[in-house]
This record gives structure tokens, sequence and C-alpha cells, in this order.
């Protein structure tokens, strides 16, 4: 096998499920780091996200990228919604009621996302895609699509906590919660606004999932492993982390079919995880201990 | 001389036990006044009942005017009173300006005057804003904690143990910088492991033990003071 052929067959493709996954990873870690639980409901988020844009797209017969906004839009005012039905009454109670909670939201997206869109796979578009060809590296354009927009959603969330009064109230209640409370920093703002950027990156996710794979009502749970991988693997916390993270699962479970089966490619995940808690719990670059 | 803040035999605790009983003790506009006392006597507790941290039984305590008994923190801070706690006192992972920005969060408009005054009292810092505060050495965490709590132009900073862990050089500086935070119109109200340093340095001093007031007067008196010279200061 040639450059080029590990290139086109296990990197490039890596690195688009890498972005994927980088997308719903960062939400994990947010959660994790401001609100302090694992968040199980996430992959099922994602797949609400991605059949959004469906509804968008066979509704209006606009293109998925035009529905794309829309879908963040929907599912951030989702995000919102469960937390002040559900997750806001368990905040005093030990975290684990909120992680067994998020993991029967999860059921009940998923069951409203086959009530209304059916169990059969579905797709944006009909018709096959071919690569174009940039020297000698072949990729289509969805999957730059995919990359690109990661690379964006990521940017702009970065200058959001780094330079704007309110993305820096989010590290600072990721910092010392305590210390946030006594300046004065309103923590309900804190969480709401936590959970827009997680609801709208995971429709994110799950719309890039849709697009280059095709949608089913698991895709988003099938995620699930890979996004906590990357989010533990970069470092909780670090939304830099869960990108660096996310490419690596990516690319770690594309080139894993070179050995083992390709059926078992998301144990790869699997391993990525176990090996990082049991020798690195701090990630990457090292995050909160969990 | 009229009391800033004045605390009027208060009982109270966490939870269910009362760990102070009938303390009081008050603060005047232009004062450092420090709590000394043994472990366990209630110093900080003291301090901490007077930011809205404990379940109050008992008594009142007044601010600029106001019956501040049983407020909520956030709201105390917006009335003038700001608290430095002991541990955790500063963002570690964020940089000494936005630590400062963080502590004038409820500030509307413009911060530039708060930075100007803080960076006024600690030069230090401000060559240094940039740098991450959990890089800093001791001393400096103590500054940038201090700075954080002065960004909203506080009546009253409570400064919970500001030198434990320090080095005497250090500590000497953080009672440097009381003093030059108090002559610019704000009142302080500590609580010192270092008794002996710390009345010498204050205005006016209350030894407490076992959750109640057992003296009271100035640095120099209770320095005096047989009693309290071999209660703490080692005879």
């Amino acid at each position: 096998m040639n450059l080029f052929e590990l290139l086109n067959f296990y990197v490039v493709p890596g690195i688009v499920l890498g972005s994927i996954y980088a997308l719903g990873a960062v939400g994990i870690t947010l959660i994790f780091a401001i609100l302090r639980y694992a968040h199980l409901a996430h992959g099922d988020m994602a797949t609400l996200g991605a059949f959004i844009a469906l509804a968008v797209v066979t509704s209006l017969g606009v293109s998925p990228y035009v529905a794309l906004p829309i879908a963040i839009l929907g599912t951030a005012a989702v995000a919102v919604g469960i937390d002040k039905v559900f997750y806001e009454h368990l905040r005093e109670r030990p975290k684990i009621v909120t992680v067994m909670a998020s993991l029967g939201i999860a059921l009940m997206i998923r069951a409203v996302v086959q009530v209304v869109w059916g169990v059969d796979t579905q797709t944006y578009t009909r018709g096959i895609v071919r690569p174009e060809d940039y020297f000698g590296i072949r990729i289509r354009d969805r999957e730059i699509y995919t990359i690109l927009a990661m690379v964006a959603l990521v940017g702009v969330l970065h200058v959001f906590l780094t330079r704007s009064k309110w993305g820096k109230a989010m590290r600072a209640m990721s910092d010392n919660p305590n210390l946030a409370l006594l300046s004065g920093i309103d923590n309900k703002k804190v969480v709401m606004l936590t959970w827009v950027i997680a609801g709208g990156l995971c429709a994110a996710s799950g719309f890039f999932l849709g697009i280059n794979t095709e949608l089913k009502s698991m895709m988003g749970w099938h995620m699930l492993l890979p996004m906590f991988a990357a989010a533990i693997l970069g470092g909780v916390g670090r939304v830099e982390g869960a990108v660096l993270g996310g490419l690596i699962v990516g690319i770690a479970e594309e080139l894993s079919v070179l050995v083992i089966p390709s059926e078992y490619k998301a144990a790869m995940a699997f391993a990525i995880l176990l090996f990082m808690l049991l020798v690195r719990p701090t990630g990457l670059l090292k995050g909160k201990v969990l | 001389m009229t009391a800033l803040l004045s605390m009027e035999s208060l009982t109270g605790g966490y939870g269910e036990a009362d760990i102070l009983q009938t303390v009081s003790l008050s603060v005047a506009q232009d004062e450092i006044v420090v709590i000394v006392g043994p472990n366990g006597a209630g110093k900080s507790t003291a301090m901490k009942s007077v930011f809205g941290l404990l379940t109050i039984r008992g008594g009142k305590i007044l601010f600029d005017g106001d019956d501040i008994t049983g407020w909520a923190p956030n709201r105390i801070v917006q009335r003038g009173i700001c608290y430095v706690p002991q541990v955790d006192n500063i963002f570690r992972e964020m940089s000494i300006q936005e630590n400062l920005e963080m502590g004038g969060f409820l500030k509307t408009g413009d911060l530039t005057a708060a930075y100007d005054r803080v960076y006024e009292l600690f030069p230090d810092l401000k060559e240094r804003r940039k740098t991450l505060a959990g890089s800093l050495s001791g001393g400096q965490r103590q500054m940038v904690a201090m700075g954080r709590a002065l960004m909203l132009d506080p009546k009253l900073l409570l400064l919970d143990e500001p030198t434990a862990g320090l080095s005497p050089k250090y500590m000497e500086q953080i009672f440097q910088i009381c003093r030059d935070v108090r002559d610019t119109g704000v009142a302080i109200l500590l609580v010192e492991q270092h008794a002996k340093q710390a009345l010498a340095f204050a205005d006016r001093g209350y030894v407490l033990a076992a959750g109640k007031n057992r003296h009271e007067g100035t640095g120099a008196d209770l320095l005096a003071d047989r009693e309290v010279a071999e209660m703490f200061l080692g005879g």
C-alpha cells in the first residue's frame, strides 16, 4: 500500500469522522467542566439534530446546508428545554442521579425520533458523489465542508470563551465555581449558555454524520462512546483537547480496519477510553480528574 | 465613631450546631480590625456569617444602615462587601487580568478605572497581567485574590487568613497592602493565625475563644494584656 492509498482510504475518512466526533466531544467536555456530570443523552441529541435538518430539507426543499443552522438553533432550544424540565431539578442531588436521568432522556429522544421519522434509513440527498482529486488526495466536497465547519464552529467558540464577558464567566465557573458565585456570576445563565452551545454543536455533529453516511435513529447512540473517548483523551474541560481527541479517535478507528475486522472498529474508542482512564486520567492536555 | 459594620450578639453555625454564641463586633469606616483566637474559636465562621454563608439563629448584622442578616451572598456583594476566602481564592486557569475582570463582573460599563486602582495597589500584577494566576507564587496569588475582591469598589473587605503559608517577607507586604487599601477608604475585617504580628499591625482586635467574645481593644492593648499573651502568644 502506498502513501496515497493510506491517506485516501484511511487518514482522510479518519479526519472527517474525527471532526464529527470532535463536535460532540466539545459539548461533552463543556458539560463535564461546568455541570460536572457525564451527559449520556449527547448522542441521541445529535440524532435529533440530524433529523430536524432532514425535516427542513424535505418540507422546504432546500439544500441540507441551509437546513443546518435551523437544526443547530432547534437542537439548542431542545437542550435548554430538557435542562429546565429535567436536569435543573436534580442539580442539588448526587451527580450520578443526573447521569442516570440523562440515560433516560437518551431513550426518550430516540423514541421521539423513531415515532416521528420511523426506524428506516434515510438520506438528505440521493445519488452517489464521486470524490474530487486534489494532487492525488481524493476527497468529496461534503468531506471538506465537514472539516471546515468543525474548524469554524470550534474557532468561534474559542473566540467566545477567551474574548467575551460571558465566555470568560463560563471558564470561571469551570475553574472555581464557589469563587464565581462570590464574584456575582449568575450560575443559571452560564448553565443555559452551556446547553445552547452543547446542543448546537450536537446538531452539527449529527448533521455531518448524516450527510457523510446516512440517517438512522441509532446513529447518535453509536457515536456516544467515541465522543466520550475523545473528550477524556483530550482532557476534560479542554475544548482544544476535545478536538484533538476527536481527530485521534476518528483516525484510530479508520486505521484499525487494517488489523481488525471492520465490525470491531468501535472497540478502538473503547480501548482508548480505557487506556486513558488507567494511565493518564487527566488526558493529553491536562484536564480535570473525574 | 459610627460603625460601618456591626454584628450584635450573633448566634449561629452550619446546620444544627451553633458555632458562634452571642458574638458581637464592629468595624468603622477607616479601620483594620483583626479577629484572632485559638483553632476552633469560630474566627472564620464569624467572618463568613457577615457574608451570609451560615445559618443565623440569633442576633443581627447591620451594614451601612441596612440590616443584612440573612441576605444572599450576591446581594451582599452588590451592597459593598467583598470576601476573599482562605483557599481556592483565584481562578487558576485564567490570567491575572481575567481574574480581575471576573471580580468586576457585576459592574456595568467601563472597568478601566477599577483596573487602574487595583494595579496602583499591586504594581507587580500590572506587569504580569497576561500570566495565568495558577502559575504565580503564594504571595502574588493572595494579591490577585485581593485585587479581584477590590474590583467592585467595596466599602468593606473580608480577608480570611490572608497570610496563611506565606513567608515573613510576604506577610509584611500583605499587611502593608492592607494599610494602603484602608487609606483608600476601604475598611478591612480579617482573620489571622499569626496573632502577634496581626495585632501589632491592626487598628483594633477581637479575641474569640470557643465561639464567644473573650477580649477586645486596640492592637497594642491586647498585646500588652497578660491573659491574651498567655493564651496565644506563647507566654
